[in-house]
């Protein structure tokens, strides 16, 4: 009764029971592989993103200021032309340094996967996803530059992730330490299949190997080629650990990730051209099904009158 | 405050900017910094602060805004975000009579009370999702962490936002405004 006669109880329950009953439909409808932004959170997430751009180089210039000037704060006075000259000299070297350090890096990444018939897109990593249960990174390389939803991303070392979500100029990739991205993953000495799963911020695991396979330690895992996502042969990772219980079919293989995600800077990503062809081909599937659905309806509903 | 729409706009957009600001912080510095494993969702620590505070009829709106805030920085989304922050803020309107925020101590205390119940909630609904337990457990060795930090930023932030929302900071959670 209280709650018919208070106008603000009221008002509270119904918005409370309409935000509940929207925001479960949310958790129902939302894919854990793929993620279409509206115009909107296009327009938003492209304001955003360029502050945690802005934001990561100051923290790198901060740190450079730090490592280079601070440390020499104590010299002597009589010094300071001939410090000044040294330090000169010590910043143009650590700033080729880095560069080579940069050129390397890049030149191996523009180097990786000659074979594959992919446009590659360099970007740089820009921001990490804003809560801990997802290992998601963003990138300053949108629709603008060529990426496309799903496209896979690698560095030299192997396999990062595939394109989740994606704007004009920035994009995440969901890498392979999430748990809603899978590969199907190949171990490269016995040729057994089985899933590669996220599971934490170091590790892997791969599911359903056959028991009978007999993986070792140090075992080179790489992606398949089956999944429509990852082309063949990347390196995903090595078998850091395997278990193998007294029951079952299957052994549990934890897979060390062949990138180290602690200091990734720039990735690659794979843009085929054929990408919106591909995706065209599965629309089009998906509303042939649709239609056999609904024709199906037709007739079981014509059929019970 | 209570019922009148127009004067939560200012708060709100205020609050937003402070949340956006956090979130570059989190997203951009701290993974940066080597902090990979963990983030710091300064988007709960709002969201139980408008639960204890606030009186207004529109709190699950504020909710679904805040939440829809955080999604750009997360692919988290915002419906299960919103689902545990309004059953929260029920929760707390059924109790607000026996919470009183008067120290710090109890601050810290409750605000940890509460984002456990956060966590269950959010995890039955990734169980739902996903039927991963280990999962919801490797998230349960993150989580504390993060939320003892959340409680322990909750007395400050809370003060702060008190000033943005002109909430009384001494008054018992269960008074009218």
């Amino acid at each position: 009764m209280r709650l018919i006669e208070d106008k603000d109880r009221r008002q509270r329950a119904i918005l409370n029971i309409i935000v509940l009953l929207i925001a479960f439909v949310g958790v129902a409808k939302r894919s854990q592989t793929l993620d279409e932004t509206s115009a909107f959170e296009n327009i938003l997430i492209d304001s955003f993103a360029p502050i945690q751009t802005s934001v990561t180089s100051l923290r790198t210039e901060v740190s450079s200021f730090f490592d280079n000037y601070l440390a020499n704060i104590s010299a002597s006075k009589s010094n300071v032309d001939l410090r000044r000259k040294v330090q000169d000299l010590e910043n143009s070297i650590n700033a080729f340094e880095e560069l080579e350090k940069e050129n390397k890096r890049l030149k191996n990444l523009l180097q990786f996967g000659q074979g594959i018939g992919y446009k590659k897109i360099l970007a740089q990593v820009v921001a990490w996803d804003a809560s801990s249960d997802f290992r998601v990174i963003r990138i300053n390389k949108g629709l603008t530059n060529g990426v496309r939803l799903q496209s896979p991303v690698v560095t030299s070392q192997g396999l990062v992730g595939y394109i989740y979500r994606l704007t004009d100029h920035f994009a995440d990739i969901l890498t392979v330490l999430d748990n809603n991205n899978r590969v199907d993953g190949l171990i490269q000495r016995v040729r057994a299949h089985g899933i590669v799963e996220g599971f934490n911020n170091e590790k892997s695991i791969m599911k359903y190997v056959s028991r009978a396979e007999p993986i070792i330690l140090g075992d080179v895992v790489i992606t398949s080629g089956l999944g429509n996502i990852y082309p063949k042969g990347i390196h995903v990772g090595t078998v850091s650990r395997i278990e193998r219980e007294s029951y079952g079919i299957t052994q549990n293989v934890e897979i060390t990730p062949a990138v180290d995600f602690g200091r990734l800077e720039e990735v690659v990503i794979l843009s085929a051209e054929g990408d919106e062809q591909k995706k065209r081909e599965w629309e089009a599937l998906d509303q042939m099904d649709e239609a056999e659905e609904n024709e199906s309806r037709t007739n079981n509903s014509g059929r019970s009158r | 405050m209570k019922g009148d729409w127009l004067k939560l706009i200012r708060p709100l957009g205020i609050t937003l900017l402070i949340l956006v600001v956090l979130e570059i912080f989190s997203t951009a510095l701290v993974p940066m910094l080597g902090l990979m494993k963990y983030r710091i969702p300064f988007n709960v620590l709002i969201i139980l602060y408008l639960g204890f505070k606030m009186e207004t009829p529109y709190t699950s709106l504020l909710i679904l805004i805040l939440q829809y805030t955080h999604s750009f920085f997360s692919i988290e989304g915002w419906e299960m975000g919103t689902i545990a922050g309004v059953i929260i803020c029920i929760v707390i309107s059924y109790l607000k009579d026996l919470l009183h925020l008067s120290s710090s101590v109890i601050t810290i205390f409750v605000t940890q009370v509460f984002q456990s119940l956060w966590f269950v909630i959010v995890s039955i609904l990734l169980y739902l999702k996903e039927e991963n337990f280990s999962y919801i457990v490797e998230k349960f060795w993150r989580f504390l962490p993060e939320s003892i930090v959340i409680s322990l930023l909750a007395p400050f932030f809370f003060g702060i936002l008190d000033v943005i929302w002109r909430a009384e900071t001494d008054r018992a959670l269960g008074d009218s405004v």
